[in-house]
Formats: structure tokens, C-alpha cells, sequence
């Protein structure tokens, strides 16, 4: 699994389209209103990319749940998608979430509770991921890399 | 006609984005005896605006080189003519350029917004030995929730990644210290 993040409007999507020039790929997107929750059908092609997944995350947000539980919620989620993506090595999941973690503290308390998930769960993907790139105004800086 | 070195330089309030710029300048100057020239796009709407660029002046004025100072809210493709190849540019800075495009000329649609800053900056870089970008970094934290925000945040973050791209080389300033992510810090 492939991780991007980086600030807002800084291209992370133009480089994930750039990096992978793939041709057959399924583009999940929290922005057009997908779900980030691997589909039913029984055909994927072998890139999988997750886009928005701070604004899936704020989607799925339930005072009834502790961040602790809803960060594992998530994670329970993103762990279908890894295990379709190590059932077969031509496969590769791509997730992009923007970095909201460098702002002012927010003062409402739902902005915060969201952002401390965000944060958590950007914490457990980079943990998983083989690769995580951090995308500055079109520049990748890789964080980590274990596929060399 | 050749284009001029373009240098970005951007970062966070007060980590001295401005100083290192005017710095790097007065360097490339003495190198090819250039002459010094600020474009200062903020415009003293306000007490504390007032109160900014005069300690930026002063600043300039109390280095032993001469700056000559351009005050020009938009359309610097205007001034651009007045610039040769034994000129070195300091353009402070794309924030309140975009200010001024959203705000005097009420220019809020993105790609036009966009388009205008990125033509200023063409049009110096063109005339002039070298043009020196200074920025601000606003698209860190949360994405704003409120649209004219987001706008800008959008339309600012486009704005650099054009640049950036097409720098020779780029600097992010992180408490006065300069942070070289494209080309050679030389």
C-alpha cells in the first residue's frame, strides 16, 4: 500500500495520475461522494486508488463512538482493501489524505475530534504502508519506502 | 528573449521569508552588478499594513545597497518594460497580489485568478536577470469550511505548484532557516 498526503491543493492527486499513468484502475473518491469501502464486485483491476480519505473519515463521524473506536472502525475498513491487495502481488492500493494535522487547534470540538482521528488513522496507514510520500506543491518527498 | 533565473521563496508568517529573499538578491547582484528592485504588492489598507511595510522599507534602508521600490497592487506586466537583464527582482508577494485580484479588481474566478498572477510573473521574469517570488504557505490545517477561504486556498495552492514547477529553484523558510526543495542551494 501506497500512501500520499500532504497540504490542501498541493497535487497530490495530479502526482498519483502521474506516477502510476496506469490505463485500467478503479478512483474512489470521498470528494464525488464514494464510499472508500472496497465494492462488492467480483472484478478490481489491480490499482485501487482511495482519494479524500480525511473527508471519508469526517463522513462516517458518530459522537456515540470514541475516536479510539471510530479510528479502528476505519482501519477495520482500509483492512478489506489490504487484503485484496496482498491476495495478489499485482496488486496495489493507493490512498491519498490530505494533512490536516498543521492548522490552528480547531475551537469546535467536532473539528477536533475529527482531526484527532484523522491524525491517528494517517499514524496506522503509515505504519502499514510500504511506500508514503508527502506531495509539496508538486514535489514528492518519500517518507518511507520498502519496496527498494 | 531569455528568460531570467526564477527563484521561489515561501513559509510560514514571520520566518523571514522577505529578508532571505532581499538577501539572495543583493548576492545575485553583486555577482553580475546588477541593479536592485522591490515590487511591493501590499498595499497600506490599514494601521498594522502601514505599520509592516514601513519596517519592511526600513529594513532596506538600512543595508549600504540602493533598492529601488515599485508599489504595484496588480497588473505588474505593466511595469514589466521597465526591467532589462541588468535587473534583479524581488516580487513581496504573491498573497497580497492575490489579495488584490480577489478584493480590488474582484477577480474571484479561480482560473482567471490564476492566469493573471502566473502572466505578472512570466512577464518580469522575462525582462529581468532574475526574479525572486516570495509566498506564504496557507493551505496547512484544516480545509476551510467556508467557501471564499477554500477559494483562495485553492486558487493559492494552484498558483505555487505552477511556480514551483516552473522555478529553477525553490526555498521554504522554516524559522529564518531556508529549506531548498527544488535546484541547488548554492
Amino acid at each position: 500500500m501506497h500512501f500520499i498526503t500532504g497540504g490542501a491543493y498541493n497535487g497530490k492527486r495530479k502526482w498519483v495520475k502521474d506516477h502510476y499513468a496506469a490505463e485500467h484502475y478503479i478512483w474512489l473518491s470521498a470528494y464525488s461522494s464514494d464510499a472508500l469501502t472496497k465494492p462488492l464486485q467480483n472484478y478490481i483491476p489491480s490499482l485501487a486508488v482511495l482519494e479524500g480519505l480525511e473527508e471519508w473519515i469526517r463522513t462516517q463521524i458518530d459522537s456515540a463512538f470514541s475516536p479510539y473506536t471510530l479510528r479502528q472502525r476505519v482501519m477495520d475498513q482500509l483492512g478489506v482493501w489490504l487484503e485484496w491487495e496482498q491476495a495478489n502481488s499485482c496488486r496495489r492500493l493507493v490512498i491519498i489524505g490530505t494533512d490536516t494535522s498543521k492548522g490552528i487547534v480547531p475551537m469546535d470540538k467536532r473539528q477536533r475530534y475529527l482531526r484527532d482521528v484523522t491524525g491517528w488513522v494517517y499514524q496506522d496507514i503509515v505504519a502499514q504502508a510500504e511506500r508514503a510520500d508527502v506531495i509539496w506543491y508538486g514535489i514528492a518527498q518519500t517518507i518511507k519506502n520498502d519496496y527498494i | 528573449m531569455e528568460t531570467g533565473e526564477l527563484i521561489f521563496v515561501t513559509g510560514g508568517v514571520r520566518s523571514g521569508k522577505s529578508s532571505y529573499a532581499e538577501n539572495k538578491a543583493i548576492e545575485l547582484s553583486r555577482k553580475s552588478e546588477a541593479k536592485l528592485h522591490y515590487i511591493a504588492c501590499g498595499m497600506p489598507s490599514d494601521e498594522e499594513m502601514a505599520e509592516r511595510i514601513a519596517r519592511h522599507q526600513a529594513n532596506r534602508e538600512s543595508v549600504p545597497v540602493h533598492w529601488k521600490t515599485w508599489e504595484c497592487p496588480y497588473h505588474l506586466q505593466c511595469i514589466a518594460g521597465y526591467f532589462s537583464k541588468q535587473d534583479i527582482l524581488v516580487l513581496d508577494c504573491v498573497t497580497s497580489l492575490l489579495n488584490n485580484y480577489l478584493f480590488d479588481c474582484a477577480l474571484d474566478d479561480p482560473p482567471n485568478a490564476i492566469e493573471s498572477i502566473l502572466t505578472d510573473i512570466t512577464c518580469l521574469q522575462e525582462t529581468a536577470a532574475a526574479l525572486i517570488v516570495v509566498s506564504n504557505e496557507v493551505t496547512q490545517g484544516m480545509p476551510h469550511s467556508e467557501s471564499f477561504t477554500r477559494n483562495y486556498q485553492y486558487i493559492l495552492g494552484n498558483v505555487h505548484q505552477q511556480i514551483v514547477y516552473y522555478a529553477d529553484t525553490v526555498f521554504l523558510l522554516e524559522n529564518g532557516l531556508p529549506i531548498c526543495k527544488k535546484g541547488a542551494a548554492s
